[in-house]
């Protein structure tokens, strides 16, 4: 009767520890943010991120007390939905201008998103021609 | 450009068909892919490589100190056996 | 002079359908001159390649913005060298680029071993014709770069944070690495098809593997040293799919450079060794897949492209036939040892496989979450940055600790008594390193203590083998000489250690102060006071270079200044930051000013103190040297090789 080496237990244990480890610390942990454009994130609220196209005039300065003010779109520019977002923290990165694609993550309440940081993207790397 | 192009064209077809171009009619137009009695060679071959490179190696980390002389006696008696059988294997007129 | 490179794409798509059909024909029928023709073929597909590619490169040395590819990445003002590095700057070029490079390594692969290899490389043309095929493809019927236009006064130009050395090298190294990993695939599906799962493949391939993982490794390295000083802000890495998709590929192609080994001296882990490769594969084209076709929000990629579908078919199809083609031949992977002791050489293998794809698969699972939400809840959801720098801890500190255990298990089975007696200076340095750091205060980081401690236990197990070999063989030159392979892996080995090192010292003992100064005023950040100075504006032909300037005491004394640049042509900002490298005390000053008002002169300045983030680079430059010693060519190696192989060819 051949029996199994102790190796293959040994070998078991370790595939199933990193399994457990795994498993564990997604269902504890989290820290997924929800990451929305501004048609879906009607209704929700609490820490989420929203990707849109910056549109309208930029008010205000985020190192100020009432923050940067400015608003985004679907990134396709579907729907006609707009997020007003008042962003306070360093300043935005330099390419951020209206027109630009970002990714403001912050926590969303009563129609606002207080917005703590943001994300632009590259322009032009790698878009197909539109 | 066009011209260029053509005689690219040219090249590459004249290439691809090359062997057959060479070789109109072929003798042996097999593969020269290793018969079953020739994989079993290799096999020996790598069998019998694998028990020296095995044997070079305790030898080398019993003379840098890794392996102390009481596991280096009990490990290398095994591995000479495995070289031993696997140079036996082969053509005995090899050696 | 566009018609003539669209041309010779159409002309090695065919050769790659070639090669594909025809190869394939002659490998499973046997046949010589078919196989020959096949081999020919895939030869030729290069050439026509190299073509498209000159006239790619023609055009946009030229500036024929009459080709749409040139005028949308470079223009008049662009220095020649930049203008050539947009080849690979879009999409459409860096698939030419992609496509060059693999019809290259592949004719080279298979007429390097063309003779000693026959029935393996009759299989491993077909398989890179059905690679090539897939590109070509792409490249004539959906992505072309030869694609003209009325062609405008001036080109778009190239965005000035790429205009970098750096951004030069980064893509070519990447793609050299990605690509590079098609040749070790394509020899073991070789292997698998033809029946002969013997170790010849992994010999055969054994030094593209280590090139091309290198190639991926400083390709990595260069981008991540390109974000630090040009992107600025403040770190290397951000965890962002398009870096993620040159890790995980490196990932699996580090786990299969060591997984291959076991099979070379025991015969074990065949199974293993087909999937690592088969993976490491697949996660670069999948990698490729990420990065182009704006599935994932990404910093890097975005509208939405064309050729995500084609990428997502070729990667399900090619995993498809990579899996079904191991179970088909799976009564050949048999293992010819067995495992028997979990305390061996064998075993520490299989842990290090282990820790490593499940770091490559966290991070995969990290990469897709968003994707997968977005498909069963209807709501895409973002993982952050803790989820990634939790599971490097988790699997990336333990596969530190094993780096110096490893070497020093004996194969077969290890006594204890025997380890404990090799780990005895390691185990004692660890312990002092441990000791000394909480003292000097380096205790207010437990994951930064432990990885220094690992470290020092790591170094102290390459010096001890260093100097028992050289005491062994009389000379270190000698030592390394006769077992390159070996010492060169203890180089490299010590160059991750540099990297942990480095990468503990700046995210665990970083410090970061943000403040609003005004003119003349200061702040201090870990003992450097810096005093704001004023703001200057400087207006060059092509810039504006707005800077504020700060004077800073402490360790050391001078100025360091940051601001913004304004460029004309393209008419794009970037940041500029100041850094200021100390080598003696090993740690970084790092000064990002995000807004400066030339009139008042009041910044808001944020200062970092990164230490040891130097060790980073200087460990890219360790593991290219440990690397070179492992690839260096050896006459003995090579004569033992032919010798072994050379019966069986009449």
């Amino acid at each position: 009767m051949p029996t199994r080496s102790p190796a293959r237990l040994v070998v078991a244990l370790a595939v199933a520890g990193v399994l457990a480890i795994f498993l564990l610390y997604t269902a504890v942990a989290g820290h997924s943010t929800p990451t929305l454009t501004p048609s879906e994130i009607q209704g929700k609220s609490g820490k989420l991120q929203v990707v849109g196209t910056v549109v309208g005039t930029l008010h205000g300065d985020s190192h100020g007390a009432s923050g940067l003010q400015f608003q985004l779109v679907d990134p396709q520019g579907h729907g006609g939905k707009r997020v007003d977002v008042v962003y306070r923290g360093s300043a935005p990165p330099p390419l951020f201008k209206v027109g630009r694609s970002v990714v403001v993550s912050g926590t969303y309440a009563h129609g606002r998103l207080q917005g703590n940081d943001i994300v632009t993207k590259c322009p032009s790397k790698y878009t197909s021609a539109n | 450009m066009i011209v260029i192009g053509l005689v690219l064209v040219a090249a590459v077809v004249v290439l691809v068909a090359l062997p057959f171009l060479r070789e109109p009619v072929a003798t042996d137009d097999r593969l020269d892919a290793p018969t079953d009695a020739d994989a079993r060679r290799l096999a020996l071959i790598e069998e019998r490589d694998h028990a020296l490179a095995a044997l070079k190696e305790l030898e080398f980390d019993h003379r840098t100190g890794k392996v102390d002389d009481a596991d280096y006696r009990e490990l290398v008696g095994p591995l000479r056996q495995a070289a031993a059988v696997a140079l036996r294997s082969l053509d005995p007129p090899q050696e | 002079m566009a018609d003539l490179g669209r041309a010779a794409l159409v002309v090695t798509f065919g050769l790659a359908v070639y090669s594909l059909v025809v190869g394939g024909i002659a490998a499973r029928r046997n046949e010589r001159r078919l196989a020959a023709s096949a081999r020919n073929a895939l030869y030729c597909s290069f050439a026509s390649t190299l073509v498209a590619a000159a006239v790619l490169a023609t055009a946009l040395v030229r500036h024929d913005f009459s080709f749409r590819y040139v005028a949308a990445h470079t223009n008049r003002h662009l220095p020649t060298a930049y203008a050539l590095s947009a080849f690979w700057g879009g999409q459409e070029g860096s698939l030419l680029l992609w496509l060059l490079v693999l019809t290259g390594y592949g004719a080279l692969a298979v007429a390097i071993n063309r003779r000693l290899l026959r029935d393996l490389t009759a299989w491993v043309v077909p398989v890179i014709g059905g690679i090539a095929t897939f590109f070509s493809f792409v490249l004539v019927a959906v992505a072309s770069p030869f694609d003209t236009q009325t062609a405008p006064f001036d080109g778009a130009g190239l965005t000035p944070s790429l205009q970098n050395p750096y951004m030069v090298a980064h893509p070519p190294m990447l793609y050299l690495g990605y690509v590079g990993l098609s040749v070790p695939f394509a020899f073991a599906a070789g292997a698998l098809l033809s029946g002969r799962t013997d170790e010849r493949w992994i010999v055969a391939t054994r030094r593209w593997t280590l090139a091309a993982w290198t190639f991926l490794g400083i390709g990595q390295l260069l981008g991540a040293h390109w974000a630090y000083v040009e992107v600025g802000w403040g770190g290397y890495y951000a965890w962002d799919p398009v870096e993620n998709a040159a890790l995980m590929p490196w990932l699996a192609a580090t786990a299969f450079l060591h997984s291959v080994m076991v099979q070379e001296r025991k015969g074990m882990l065949k199974v293993w060794n087909m999937v690592l490769v088969a993976l490491a594969f697949e996660l670069s084209v999948f990698g490729t897949f990420l990065t182009r076709s704006g599935v994932v929000n990404s910093i890097h990629s975005f509208a939405k492209s064309s050729i995500g579908p084609w990428f997502l078919a070729f990667v399900v199809i090619s995993s498809v036939f990579s899996l079904a083609l191991i179970m088909w031949r799976l009564p050949l992977l048999k293992a010819k040892t067995k495992l028997e002791s979990a305390l061996s050489r064998e075993a520490a293998f299989l842990y290090n496989n282990l820790l490593l794809v499940a770091l490559c698969l966290t991070i995969l699972w990290g990469v897709l979450f968003p994707i997968v939400t977005q498909l069963v809840k209807g709501e895409t959801r973002t993982i952050g940055r803790p989820y990634y720098d939790f599971f490097l801890r988790t699997f990336g500190l333990p596969l530190l600790l094993l780096m110096g255990i490893g070497p020093l298990v004996a194969w077969r089975k290890s006594s204890l008594r025997g380890l404990t007696r090799m780990l005895a200076w390691p185990i004692a340095a660890a312990a002092v390193t441990g000791i000394v750091l909480v003292v000097v205060g380096a205790g207010s980081s437990r994951p930064g203590l432990i990885a220094y401690t690992f470290s020092a236990f790591v170094l102290t197990t390459i010096a001890v083998e260093l100097v028992r070999g050289t005491r062994a063989t009389g000379s270190l030159f000698t030592l390394v000489a006769r077992n390159r392979r070996r010492y060169g892996g203890y180089v490299v080995h010590a160059s991750v250690v540099l990297l942990a090192i480095g990468i503990a010292g700046s995210s665990a003992y970083s410090s970061s102060v943000e403040r609003r100064l005004a003119l003349g005023q200061s702040m201090t950040v870990a003992g450097y006071t810096l005093t704001n100075r004023g703001v200057t504006v400087d207006r060059k032909p092509n810039v504006t270079e707005t800077r504020a300037h700060l004077d800073v005491t402490g360790p050391w004394r001078g100025s360091l200044s940051s601001g913004d640049n304004q460029y004309v042509n393209p008419p794009e900002p970037s940041r500029e930051v100041g850094i200021h490298t100390d080598w003696l005390r090993g740690e970084d000053l790092y000064v990002i000013v995000d807004e400066s008002h030339a009139k008042t002169g009041v910044v808001f300045v944020q200062v970092l103190v990164k230490p040891l983030i130097n060790l980073i680079w200087v460990a890219g430059i360790v593991f290219l040297f440990g690397s070179m010693v492992a690839l260096w060519p050896d006459a003995r190696e090579q004569r033992r090789l032919v010798a072994r192989l050379a019966p069986v060819v009449p």
